[in-house]
């Protein structure tokens, strides 16, 4: 049984984040202008894809590394900003290590998935990206995005207590992101393309299964970085 | 004065080296279908495994670092990545030598290659890592952490690379979890379109023409500007007639199954170069190779291990790994 004051203070590491971040948008902004300017460039200098074979691919793969990048720029974020603003001491004296990183975890995916509605609606409209299966769309870009901040959230905390901080949050989540990115692509590409749950089931329980394990390891290693 | 122990060992794993590599180039018999290339196995593939035992090795004595705190146990993982990571290098830059000389091309995504590089970005990764973190106790905490994260990634790796390309030229596909070598199966009802390797293929249509079963498969491949037209057959008996050569390529695509009824096709690549060690005399330098590499990366691995500690030794707190 989890103690309920892990939940508390989990609850409330997550309002923190939500109330300063809706005070000085800063994430919100940066990230949001990523992917509109993204999405916008994309468009302007593809134009609408003819149908081919590769479309759906070519689409799911663009979709992800807008995802990616701006994942980048707003992920790292919660942790840096503590030792910025000089608050991590003050942060470890108030709550456990592991309402620490779940907090923060709940903060960077709701970021995440607010993100993802943003960047799919833009890039459907201004790319013509033909969906063949929209519910499985929502499937694959909901297990991505807990894979991708499960996969990561550990690694803004390490990152976080470096030197080069903004350079080595991409050097670090990369190589660890590289499985489930290419099953997020292939996945969305299924999607697209209009396959059936039957078939798409498989790279969404590739994504959640790794989701688990990347959460249960960072569960294990946070309180490690974090003291 | 005399030679000591250590001294004398050196000496023997030198010899035995580059014994290895002469009869590699002089005595070993050339292999039907791969040529002089097929030699290059011999050192390609020890230097391969070795590369993973040492990366598990660095994983677990990080592990043992964050349990016990002991900076002795990151030395050694730190030697271990170390040695990794040269025999990775030595290991992509054979194989990539080998892929163009039989296959036709330096690199094409095999599941195998894949791997080896994503294990070279996590260690060249981990190495940034430490470089960044000035506190000596805070790096070796955090690459420890990092090197764990990363390793649980792998079983991933291994496992979503085979049905990334459900094909792969590398004999022996027992060893990655999820992959048979059973090439694809397309149909002209359902799916068409298909990947070997970076091949990308689309099933065309399927005729039957007396015994002979034929697929007109079309096929892309990456930096080619227009699209081929293959053509396997497959014969009465069911077994593999016509194989064509991918454009450009010295790997052949095999029907391996037709249904003319069902439209229903399943297709793999095929790369010359299986059973290359059922010879005695390649068996018997393969085996003495693998045990040379491996005496060796030990040896490096020693002696790295062995640096780094009097370093950390001399100036604890101040030794930059």
């Amino acid at each position: 049984m989890i103690d309920p004051l892990i939940w508390r203070a989990t609850r409330a590491i997550f309002l923190r984040e939500l109330r300063s971040e809706l005070r000085n948008r800063q994430a919100l902004n940066a990230v949001a202008l990523f992917a509109i300017c993204s999405v916008v460039t994309v468009s302007l200098g593809l134009g609408p894809l003819m149908p081919s074979a590769d479309v759906a691919l070519v689409h799911a793969a663009f979709l992800w590394i807008v995802l990616l990048f701006a994942a980048f720029t707003a992920l790292a974020r919660v942790f840096v900003v503590e030792e910025e603003q000089r608050t991590a001491a003050a942060l470890r004296l108030a709550a456990p290590p592991i309402a620490v990183y779940l907090g923060k975890l709940c903060f960077n995916l709701v970021l995440l998935l607010g993100l993802t509605i943003l960047v799919t609606i833009l890039a459907i409209v201004m790319l013509h990206i033909r969906v063949g299966a929209s519910d499985l769309l929502i499937g694959m870009l909901l297990s991505g995005s807990l894979a991708l901040v499960a996969g990561t959230t550990l690694v803004a905390a390490i990152i976080a207590r470096s030197s080069s901080r903004g350079a080595l949050f991409a050097v670090l989540s990369l190589p660890i992101l590289i499985p489930m990115l290419v099953t997020a692509v292939r996945g969305t590409a299924m999607a697209l393309a209009g396959v059936n749950w039957e078939r798409g089931m498989a790279p969404i329980q590739t994504l959640l299964a790794y989701a688990v394990a990347m959460f249960v390891t960072s569960l294990f290693l946070f309180a490690t970085v974090w003291e | 004065m005399a030679l000591r122990k250590g001294d004398g060992l050196k000496i023997f794993l030198g010899l035995w080296i580059a014994a290895v590599i002469y009869t590699m180039f002089l005595v070993v018999p050339q292999y039907v279908g791969l040529g002089d290339a097929g030699r290059i196995i011999i050192v390609h593939v020890p230097v391969a495994w070795i590369t993973s035992a040492a990366f598990c090795l660095s994983a677990i004595y990080s592990i043992i670092y964050l349990w016990k705190r002991n900076p002795a146990s990151d030395v050694a993982a730190v030697a271990a990545a170390e040695v990794g990571t040269l025999y990775c290098i030595f290991a992509t830059i054979t194989g990539s030598i080998f892929a163009e000389v039989v296959w036709g091309t330096f690199w094409n995504w095999d599941p195998r290659e894949t791997s080896i590089l994503v294990l070279l970005l996590i260690y060249a990764a981990y190495f940034a890592l430490r470089s960044s973190v000035d506190d000596s106790e805070r790096r070796r905490r955090l690459a420890a952490v990092y090197n764990i994260f990363a390793a649980v990634t792998m079983p991933f790796l291994l496992f979503v690379a085979p049905r990334v390309a459900d094909s792969t030229l590398h004999p022996n596909c027992a060893f990655l979890q999820g992959s048979k070598c059973d090439g694809i199966s397309l149909s002209l009802t359902g799916a068409k379109i298909g990947q070997l390797g970076d091949v990308v293929i689309e099933f065309k249509s399927l005729v039957k023409t007396g015994t002979l079963t034929h697929a007109t498969i079309e096929v892309r491949m990456p930096g080619m500007k227009n699209i081929a037209t293959l053509v396997p057959s497959l014969d009465g008996d069911g077994k593999p007639a016509d194989r064509p050569e991918f454009p450009g390529q010295q790997f052949r695509m095999v029907l391996l199954e037709a249904d003319a009824t069902a439209g229903t096709i399943r297709v793999n690549m095929q790369a010359p170069g299986t059973n290359l060690l059922s010879n005695p005399r390649t068996l018997w330098v393969f085996l003495a190779s693998n045990l040379g590499f491996l005496a060796l990366a030990f040896w490096l691995y020693k002696i790295r291990r062995t640096i780094l500690q009097v370093q950390l030794t001399l100036t604890p707190g101040e030794i930059n790994i």
